[in-house]
């Protein structure tokens, strides 16, 4: 870990290194809500880049939704996971996260994809509207009570 | 022309481009802002073809989703397909035969030849040149007909099989991909002249759209977009994967970051794929294309995996994650097309309407690898 | 022997609609052989056969493709301006089949004797700009007026240009001499007389493109852009305006315009034949012939130009024009000017 990355310690949970040539992955971190700005600014800081940003419905088995951010450096391959948990069981309908998208315009995209499709808010947007999906649609397609394909066609 | 909140705004107005228009790749949709030619604001609207292959993968098991790769982006498909195999290979530690190495990277570069050949068409009908149009689609052809005649397809190539290929190649494959090699070396050639020196596609591109390193970078703009603007950063060289490592190439850089930039990125990568080609093709061992001992279901490990490779249009990542039976959890397909277009809105701004497709068309859009 | 067509016909009633008859008869075939020679020419270009199927060589194909755009039912678009919209095509139309009529095919082939042809043929060019821009604001969709005024802005600059390198031979043409000696005696020489610039090139044995090639070059530039021609066919720049003026209109309409952008190319590429090729000047052929086949030559260098060449962007187009054509043609003018006075 580089230095710049230090400071990664203070902000974040359960760091584990990661075996690369298994997972394609260095480390993995959990970082509450509060500081997931914090992290993303201290990798984009550093020069990284935020190569992905996605979601995994968890309600079921952990009560989260758990946004994963990854972040890569372009000049040597050094790539963390960022999970970030948001509490909420198969009942709650709210998810809010901030955004990143003030930080890197990358994430202005991807949040909007994860918005339409697991139904995650990020406060702060500025144009968080449907992406792929048509304007209307009112079902979040990705999360896991969504159904599988077959049994939507029925 | 003349409703009121147009009259209101001044002499602003908003222009619809597409989703059907002859010059927006696929069905982009653009919403411009025009004061006269010049756009204030320019918005994408994508999603017209989405397909939900995201949540198709979680629907089926990893084999069952073989055949889906290569549709996210029908123009570098094999490259799709491939990565696919070679991520899930990855997973489940299958070691993949030396012939099928080989075989693999020869059709990845062609079909990275084909889809660049492709765009160089297209590009240049974007500018108003209509002819080298059909003389790379005339290049393109001889690469399909190459590739048909080992994959059986044309376009959405499922050659790929985890732990190797689906069919060995002959000495005919062989030597009509040397043919080709020496055939587009003689094209490129022909293509300077006409086309690389030609005056008016200089005054066309030289300084437009200029994506500075920084805005590359915060927006993930990644492939020849990227290597236009001065990161020397590409996959096959970062993170090595199918055999890469063994072939000796060059990623070329330049720093301008503008359209011309751009196009002579891509027109040189395709000299590089060459390289690789020759290089696997003097190289090529005799034997298996698939391991003797395969696993009867390919059941995912649990835990999460990323695996990238470099797509025709840059970094194509597949982040999974496992749960010890056959079906993943979450397949996410982080494709290069969605980044590199998210940084449209800030680079068209400010250019003039004509600009705006030559931009967008040097970027080399797929929507169908936008919207999955 | 009548020296021209219009003296055969004179204190005839059916002078003009045989005048008519012929000029529309002998446009449409020129029309669907110069559309036929642009595919065939970009086929060649392009390594493709072109349309082969209708016809010996497919000659008959263009045929084909009038009969059904003939065929096709007249869609008014809803929220169009209908007069302008009705009119527009009309307007692009008739000019040029006006403008036809001028040219002197030989010395005894002129439909109507003009002696101020040159001046009648700028300023019938000078209609088909009103009919673009009633076609793009009629149409009421913002491609088409954005194509509109481009080729407004487009053509008016460009006739600057056009019109002063014609300028320089009207110079050279009356400095040639007072008098000029033709089939009905010697006559006072008249610069803007399109016979007199063909018989003055005649007579002394040289073609205007040696004593005027800077024009001969503005002429052929500013001719391209005049025709809205690749790499200045910007008002209908398909990759960004769709089909520029004419996206609304289709079936007939939509013919007349392409008709007339066809005859349009014909008449620039005559004019350039009478200005610096010498017009019906040749060895053997008659005079007619030649004239035709230099002027289809001068075509084929178009569309040689259109299948080669990507497309300008509008500002460097405007800029090209102002910047560099019109200085050009003025300093060209005025050396000309120069030169004549000291000699």
């Amino acid at each position: 870990m580089s230095d710049g990355l230090q400071a990664l310690a203070d902000l974040t949970s359960a760091s584990e290194e990661m075996d690369y040539g298994k997972t394609g992955l260095h480390q993995r971190h959990t970082a509450s809500l509060e500081n997931v700005l914090k992290v993303g600014k201290t990798f984009l800081d550093e020069g990284y880049i935020l190569e992905m940003l996605t979601c995994q419905d968890l309600r079921e088995k952990e009560e989260v939704m758990r946004l994963c951010y990854t972040f890569n450096s372009l000049d040597a391959v050094d790539r963390h996971l960022v999970h970030v948990d948001i509490a909420g069981g198969l009942a709650s309908e709210q998810f809010e996260a901030p955004t990143m998208s003030n930080l890197t315009g990358g994430a202005n995209w991807q949040e909007r994809e994860v918005f339409e499709m697991y139904g995650v808010t990020f406060t702060g947007h500025n144009e968080l509207e449907r992406l792929l999906l048509p304007e209307d649609a009112d079902f979040f397609p990705l999360r896991k009570d969504f159904g599988r394909i077959e049994d939507a066609d029925e | 022309m003349s409703s009121d909140s147009q009259a209101s705004e001044g002499e602003v107005y908003s222009l619809n481009m597409g989703p059907q228009h002859p010059s927006m790749h696929g069905v982009l949709r653009l919403l411009l802002d025009l004061r006269g030619e010049e756009v204030i604001r320019a918005k994408p609207v994508i999603g017209y073809s989405h397909r939900a292959h995201e949540k198709m993968a979680e629907n089926r098991n990893t084999l069952q989703f073989l055949p889906n790769t290569s549709r996210v982006d029908y123009l570098s498909g094999m490259i799709y397909n491939l990565g696919y195999c070679q991520a899930i290979e990855k997973l489940l530690g299958i070691d993949v035969p030396e012939r099928a190495i080989y075989i693999r990277v020869i059709v990845n570069e062609l079909n990275r030849i084909a889809s660049h050949l492709l765009w160089f068409g297209t590009f240049l009908l974007d500018l108003g040149g209509i002819t080298p149009f059909l003389y790379s689609f005339d290049d393109r052809e001889e690469i399909l007909d190459i590739l048909d005649q080992v994959t059986g397809s044309r376009l959405t190539y499922c050659y790929g099989r985890f732990g190797g290929v689906t069919w060995d190649v002959d000495e005919t494959f062989l030597t009509r991909a040397t043919a080709f090699l020496a055939r587009i070396r003689e094209r490129l050639h022909m293509y300077k002249q006409l086309v690389t020196d030609n005056v008016i596609l200089r005054e066309r591109c030289t300084g437009v759209g200029v994506v500075s390193e920084a805005l590359a970078k915060s927006y993930g703009v990644t492939g020849p977009s990227l290597r236009a603007s001065g990161v020397a950063y590409d996959v096959r060289k970062a993170e090595p994967y199918g055999g890469y490592d063994r072939f000796d190439f060059e990623v070329p850089v330049l720093h301008e970051g503008d359209t011309m930039a751009r196009f002579h990125i891509r027109i040189r990568e395709i000299e590089e794929s060459c390289k690789i080609i020759e290089q696997a093709i003097e190289a090529i061992p005799e034997g298996e294309i698939l391991p003797k001992k395969m696993p009867k279901r390919f059941k995912l490990p649990e835990g999460e995996y990323y695996f990238a490779v470099e797509s025709a249009r840059g970094h194509f990542g597949m982040y999974i994650v496992g749960d010890g039976s056959d079906i993943p959890v979450k397949l996410k397909l982080r494709t290069p097309s969605f980044s590199n277009l998210s940084a449209m809105p800030e680079t068209l701004a400010g250019t003039m309407l004509a600009d705006t497709i030559a931009i967008v068309g040097s970027i080399d859009v797929v929507m169908p690898e936008i919207d999955r | 022997m009548p020296q021209t067509l219009t003296q055969l016909l004179d204190g005839s009633v059916l002078a003009m609609p045989i005048a008519a008859g012929l000029i529309m008869g002998m446009l449409t075939v020129n029309v669907l052989m110069l559309v036929w020679a642009e595919r065939k020419v970009s086929a060649w270009i392009q390594m493709r056969m072109g349309p082969t199927e209708v016809g010996p060589f497919g000659l008959l194909q263009t045929l084909a493709d009038m009969l059904k755009l003939i065929s096709k039912q007249l869609i008014t678009p809803s929220n169009v301006d209908k007069p302008l919209y009705h009119l527009a095509p009309l307007l692009a139309f008739a000019p040029v089949v006006a403008a036809v009529a001028l040219f002197p095919f030989s010395e005894s082939t002129i439909l109507v004797q003009n002696d101020y042809g040159l001046l009648f043929v700028f300023a019938f060019g000078g209609i088909a700009v009103i009919a673009i821009f009633m076609a793009g604001w009629g149409s009421n969709n913002k491609y088409a007026l954005l194509g509109a005024i481009r080729s407004v802005a487009q053509n008016i600059s460009y006739e600057v240009p056009l019109i002063l390198s014609a300028l320089s031979v009207v110079l050279v043409v009356n400095a040639m001499g007072p008098t000029l000696s033709s089939g009905d005696g010697v006559v006072a020489i008249n610069g803007l007389d399109l016979s007199h610039i063909v018989m003055t090139q005649d007579q002394q044995g040289i073609w205007f493109v040696v004593l005027q090639p800077i024009a001969a070059i503005i002429y052929f530039i500013s001719a391209l852009a005049e025709t809205n021609r690749a790499p200045f066919d910007i008002p209908e720049a398909e990759s960004e305006l769709v089909a520029g003026f004419h996206t609304e209109y289709s079936g007939m309409r939509f013919s007349l315009f392409f008709f007339a952008e066809y005859t349009n190319m014909l008449i620039v590429s005559m004019l350039a034949v009478v200005l610096f090729f010498g017009g019906w000047d040749g060895p053997v052929l008659p005079g007619p012939a030649w004239f035709f086949l230099k002027s289809y030559a001068v075509i084929f260098v178009m569309m040689w130009v259109r299948w080669t060449f990507p497309r300008l962007r509008f500002d460097q187009l405007m800029t090209f024009c102002w910047k560099v054509l019109i200085p050009l043609s003025i300093l060209n003018l005025l050396a000309t000017a120069f030169v004549i006075a000291v000699l």
